[in-house]
């Protein structure tokens, strides 16, 4: 399944708190469960007054479904198309 | 591939609940399409609907928009039946290249609408959400907010469905109305024309629209067969068949031309339910419930309701569906009514219920939206705990009749409370049917708590309310039951001891005291009310006795009581006592009035007007709106007069107001001779005028009416016994009550004129006595130096010296009296002075007696000699609308340049 990256706009969201956490990932999960078609929420990261989502849906439709039954904001939607890190210089011949 | 559920990439919308961490993002707005849901369906409804005859109001709305974008600010009104298209021409015009952004809410059709719905709607995008969620908020603070955001760059407002609006957004508006043109703004609302009857809150508003030059109206009327076949063209079906089965309505015509094969549907519920032939049992109730939500269906109630997206995907299919402000709405209301239509009796609680239960599980629901839905399913204890919590957002958000209309419910559903509890509400809900102006409503709900106290043993609260019925009895202009209120509260407070009730008790006793001249009632009242304020601590029950025993001193012909009044008056502006200084504000302002300070009233009435407006007290702003009519009045700006006292006659709030609008609006006509003879309003106003006063019973004010009948009999000739036996034996009974010099001698110079004086009088003030005394020069200097130029040349006009009285008749045609100088022509030719002034062929010469408030205010700016771009930005207005106005006020001041105003400031009464 696709996965995408998803940014959320918070102002504050530095500022939540472990309990606020996990208030939304009840809701969260609330809202995948609902949806009555595939999607794993893989991870989040709070950075500033951004959220940012890891997820696997279908397509983008229901990345945008999941957040509106949350009530979350859902300001970019980018499917990931590759991953990398520093491992991946290995694979390469060396010249 | 995407269905219709899938939202434009750059997703912008409102949110509910402002303060919740997870409010949805501020957008930078511009798409106006419905979200998704229903575009996939029906691609071209819009521009179908949009293309038909519509070309003129499709131009307005684009002009209005195109100058929002060039930074001209206009507003237009869309007005029709539903389904006559006003959304989509709206939507149309807002498609544009043009560099503006676009926000766009709704009101709630719910039974109560959510106070400032649609603008909290906007609040994150427009960014106040902040301030909104601040319960000490005024509602001036958050039309400041409103009309920050709106004016930072170029914006479309548009506000549809304003027969649901509620009485904040209303108040909202009409700000923003007020300003438009100061700001780059296109202001566009709907609604239906025939659901906005008399007494609708948005009337208000729409009438402004009525009136501003900036604000236009559209009525949209139905197709007619040519366009109606214009729409069907593709189809095949008969254009004048259609057009009699839909009466020309875009809607239905639409609806019909999706389905060109299908035989023709009798209604448009037919043809609505149509579309849904298709769906599953379970599907369709999913649609059922969406059309019991008629705000909408929450986007977050989903989960709970069970509501998953395949559902969404084959019910997109049906093309009834949009998704809008977070949540499902049916494209259009006559589509949502045709599937509320199908939900069998007693179906309906139970989908509210199912409502209730999802929307309880989410962040903040809105307790207006949940009392809505508890009341569908009957469900009483909810009802009434969310309409309690529903009342008091309301309350914060200064509307008034909403939070009525919650308190009513609460009640309904409450009807076991313990009496105590209901008792209280009651009082609550009689305060906010006061604040509404409705008087008669307000005594009959706190009247129906008095067994209430009795039932449960709480003679304070019985004592309370007898209190606020007195007070309410009193605006309603029965003295006697007033009374009989405060007698009645001061005597149940009594037996429990020296309380804080008691004290409110005999402070409202010692307020009517004061008004009726009986200050020693009056300071023993409120010397009582002084000590228990000082005994329980009490700062606002302290200041009150302390400035109306201040303000009774000054009625009583002390002037120096005038500097106490006026500083108690900001001693409960810094203890943020805004109902006291309001109230403070209405009594010094009427005392300066009376007592011909006519300049001090003007600058007390300049600040407290805006105080009242701002502090959303509607009982001061009408009573000081009287003031004001009266003051104009006797300063000659009688335009202006008539403008207020229409304001408060037509507003019908408190007949206690009434007596000097009434007087106002007779005595103006009589005066300018309006038609050659006096018609019969008039004579009406002065009937119920006395009417009044009888009721009041106070003597300033019956003195005012009775001189106001003997200007008319002095005006006709036609006898009338108020005047030729009740005033003097009046006068007489007077003769030893204080504070009445004034009332007493414009009641004494009229009688005088027709010969009725009596030989026993109260002491007059001093610009009467020197008419009597025969120093008709002096008492005309006198007047002059107030500035009251019809009392100045009436005083001329007693004069024995025929040049005084030509010159009389000179003054009187200056200020537009012409009926008033043509009597004196007539004693003139009488009296066989042959050089009399003819009289002028305009009827009124060019003086400020033709100038409006709003041409007032900008005459004074120019007299205080600010350019034509400061008068704009002190009065919120163009500097084209500035221009305009200040063209005006030259020709109506006769003048030739703004040189002229300037000099002549004093003589025009502008200064």
């Amino acid at each position: 399944m696709p996965r995408y990256l998803i940014e959320r706009e918070i102002p504050g969201a530095a500022n939540l708190t472990m309990d606020d956490l996990a208030e939304i990932a009840r809701t969260s999960n609330e809202a995948v469960a609902s949806l009555g078609v595939p999607y794993t929420w893989v991870t989040s990261y709070v950075a500033g007054d951004k959220i940012y989502c890891l997820h696997e849906a279908e397509d983008v439709e229901t990345i945008r479904e999941h957040a509106r039954r949350g009530g979350f904001p859902c300001n970019v939607v980018a499917e990931v198309t590759n991953e990398f890190g520093p491992r991946t210089a290995d694979l390469m011949p060396v010249r | 591939m995407t269905t219709g559920i899938l939202p434009p990439p750059a997703r912008r919308g409102g949110v509910r609940s402002p303060g919740s961490p997870l409010a949805r993002p501020a957008g930078t707005a511009a798409d106006l399409r419905p979200r998704a849901l229903g575009e996939i369906a029906a691609p071209n409804y819009a521009q179908r609907v949009e293309l038909v005859e519509r070309d003129r109001p499709l131009a307005v709305l684009r002009a209005a928009v195109a100058g929002a974008a060039a930074g001209e600010g206009a507003g237009v009104a869309v007005a029709g039946e539903p389904g006559v298209g006003k959304s989509t021409l709206i939507s149309a015009a807002c498609r544009t290249d043009a560099a503006v952004r676009v926000w766009r809410a709704c009101c709630d059709p719910l039974s109560t609408p959510r106070p400032l719905g649609p603008f909290r709607d906007l609040a994150v995008q427009a960014g106040y959400a902040g301030s909104l969620g601040r319960e000490d908020l005024l509602l001036s603070q958050i039309c400041e907010e409103i009309y920050h955001a709106v004016r930072a760059e170029p914006t479309v407002l548009v506000i549809e469905d304003l027969h649901w609006v509620d009485t904040a957004s209303v108040d909202v508006l009409r700000f923003l109305a007020r300003r438009v043109t100061s700001m780059p703004l296109a202001l566009l609302v709907s609604y239906r024309d025939h659901e906005v009857g008399p007494g609708h809150s948005a009337r208000a508003f729409l009438g402004d629209f009525a009136r501003l030059d900036a604000l236009t109206t559209l009525r949209l009327d139905a197709l007619s067969p040519a366009g109606v076949g214009e729409i069907l063209r593709s189809t095949g079906l008969d254009p004048a068949r259609v057009h009699t089965l839909t009466g020309g309505n875009p809607f239905f015509v639409t609806e019909v031309a999706k389905d060109p094969d299908r035989p023709l549907p009798a209604s448009v519920r037919d043809a609505v339910l149509a579309r849904a032939a298709e769906v599953t049992p379970e599907d369709f109730e999913v649609l059922q419930l969406v059309a019991a939500a008629p705000d909408r269906l929450d986007d977050r109630a989903l989960p709970a309701l069970g509501v998953d997206l395949p559902t969404l995907r084959r019910l997109d299919a049906t093309g009834l569906l949009n998704r809008d402000r977070d949540g499902l709405v049916y494209r259009h209301e006559l589509a949502r009514q045709a599937v509320e239509s199908t939900i069998p009796p007693g179906g309906a609680p139970r989908l509210h219920a199912r409502l209730v239960a999802a929307l309880e599980q989410i962040h903040r629901p809105d307790p207006a939206v949940l009392t809505h839905h508890s009341v569908g399913a009957r469900d009483s204890v909810r009802a009434a705990r969310y309409a309690r919590e529903a009342a008091q957002e309301a309350i914060i958000a200064r509307s008034h009749t909403e939070a009525a209309a919650f308190f009513r419910t609460a009640l309904d559903n409450m009807q076991d409370a313990p009496p105590g509890e209901r008792g209280r509400l009651l009082l609550q809900l009689g305060f906010e049917q006061y604040m509404t102006s409705r008087l008669t409503e307000a005594i009959a709900t706190v009247s129906a708590t008095f067994p209430l106290w009795s039932e449960a043993r709480d003679q304070g609260g019985l004592a309370a309310a007898h209190v606020s019925v007195a007070l309410f009895e009193y605006y309603n202009a029965r003295r006697r039951q007033a009374e009989e209120h405060a007698d009645r509260a001061t005597a149940i407070a009594g037996e429990s001891g020296p309380d804080l009730t008691l004290g409110l008790a005999r402070a409202t006793r010692g307020y009517f005291a004061y008004m009726r001249q009986d200050f020693d009632l009056a300071a023993a009242c409120n010397d009582d009310a002084g000590r228990i304020a000082v005994a329980n601590g009490n700062d606002p029950l302290e200041i009150r006795s302390r400035l109306v025993r201040a303000a009774a001193d000054l009625a009583g012909g002390d002037d120096g009581a005038r500097s106490r009044v006026a500083a108690f008056i900001e001693e409960a502006r810094t203890h943020n006592l805004d109902e006291l200084a309001s109230t403070g504000y209405s009594n010094l302002a009427n005392l300066d009035v009376e007592q011909r300070r006519l300049r001090e009233a003007q600058s007390v009435l300049d600040q407290s007007l805006p105080f009242a407006a701002e502090r959303d007290i509607p009982i001061c702003r009408h009573w000081q709106t009287g003031v004001r009519s009266r003051l104009h009045f006797a300063r000659g700006h009688w335009s202006a007069a008539l403008e207020d006292a229409w304001f408060v006659l037509d507003g019908d709030g408190m007949p206690l107001a009434n007596v000097w609008p009434l007087l106002v609006t007779a005595l103006i006509p009589l005066r300018r001779g309006d038609g050659g003879q006096i018609d019969d309003r008039p004579a009406e106003s002065l009937d119920r005028a006395w009417e009044l006063v009888g009721l009041i019973d106070e003597p300033l004010r019956r003195l005012a009416v009775l001189a106001a009948l003997a200007e008319r009999m002095w005006m006709t000739g036609v006898p009338d016994t108020r005047v030729t036996e009740l005033a003097p034996v009046e006068l007489i009974a007077l003769a030893d009550v204080s504070g009445i010099g004034w009332a007493a001698g414009d009641l004494g110079v009229w009688l005088h004129r027709l010969g009725l004086l009596p030989d026993r009088l109260p002491a007059v003030a001093e610009p009467f006595r020197l008419a009597l005394d025969g120093r008709a020069d002096r008492a005309a200097t006198w007047w002059h130096r107030a500035g009251e130029p019809f009392a100045e040349a009436m005083a001329l006009s007693d004069s024995p010296a025929p040049a005084d009285r030509v010159r009389a008749v000179d003054l009187l045609d200056g200020v537009g009296a012409v009926g008033t100088a043509d009597r004196v022509r007539a004693a003139l030719r009488r009296d066989g002075i042959t050089q009399v002034p003819p009289r002028p062929r305009v009827s009124t010469r060019s003086n400020p007696a033709g100038l409006t408030n709003r041409q007032l205010d900008v005459a004074k700016l120019v007299a205080r000699g600010f350019t034509n771009a400061e008068i704009a930005a002190r009065l919120f207005i163009s500097t084209k609308t500035a221009d305009h106005h200040v063209s005006a006020v030259l020709a109506k001041l006769g003048v030739a340049n703004r040189r002229a105003v300037v000099v002549q400031a004093g003589e025009l009464g502008l200064g």
